[in-house]
């Protein structure tokens, strides 16, 4: 079981062609910045190509590609290294823009595109979920968020609100 | 013994700076070693079965209609 597999694996279907993009996110991403967290899944965010002809854009060919290689389907994970990983789309204006900035980093000498840490940071306040505003108090509490640039895109993405509330929840000295 | 909260909690936060500045490819190799014992906990499927468990997904996509 190794998420270094995932990595190789997914770098050699960019490099095949298969999809355009990725970045890693979720707690393996996370990961990158801060101490490791249990998790049980890989989230690969991906930019697909739209099959000849059709201008429809689709995973399928990602799934087809893995499964020729061994992969196992299980709902809406395909099997990699042992690590059951999820393939998205980038699905809101923040992920988007997530996915088109994110950064390289190497693991071992293997390249791993990743979110940046105040994207991750942000996607987890607006995905909201417990671990979600646990993550963002890590990256809080670590100091590894550029204030500016976090601020800028919690701005940018209309999640002023969801800041504030969480600001007021976790990182009020009143409580 | 002592219970002094305050050095139990700054160890707390020491060992947590000590493990984010690792390398990253011990991290994830943690990451590998952490979702081994979690799968054991859970009585899953050490391997590829479909017995194995999953975590909530995160709701991307329906965020996007707001």
């Amino acid at each position: 079981m190794a998420i270094k597999e995932v990595i190789q694996t997914i770098n050699q279907m960019q490099a095949d062609g298969v999809i355009e993009c990725y970045a890693i996110g979720g707690a393996v991403g996370a990961t990158f910045y801060l101490e490791p967290v249990a998790t049980l899944d890989v989230d690969i965010f991906a930019g697909f190509k739209s099959e000849p002809g059709s201008l429809i854009v689709s995973p399928q060919p990602v799934f087809d590609y893995l499964k020729a290689r061994g992969g196992t389907v299980e709902g809406e994970y395909i099997m990699i290294g042992g690590w059951p990983v999820r393939f998205l789309p980038p699905g809101t204006p923040l992920v988007e823009e997530a996915l088109k900035e994110s950064v390289t980093k190497e693991v071992d000498g293997t390249p791993a595109r990743i979110f940046t840490a105040e994207h991750l940071a942000a996607i987890a306040l607006q995905t909201g979920r417990a671990k979600d505003k646990a993550r963002l108090l890590q990256f809080v509490e670590a100091g590894a968020l550029d204030a500016a640039r976090f601020q800028a895109i919690v701005a940018r993405h209309g999640l002023l609100d969801a800041w504030r509330r969480f600001e007021r929840q976790f990182l009020s000295d009143t409580g | 013994m002592s219970l002094d909260l305050q050095k139990i909690l700054e160890s707390k936060r020491a060992l947590r700076r000590n493990l984010a500045a690792r390398p990253v490819a011990e991290k994830l190799r943690m990451l590998d070693a952490l979702r081994e014992r979690e799968l054991a906990i859970r009585g899953g499927a050490g391997h590829c079965g479909s017995s194995a468990p999953r975590e909530e997904p995160a709701a991307y996509e329906t965020k996007a209609k707001n």
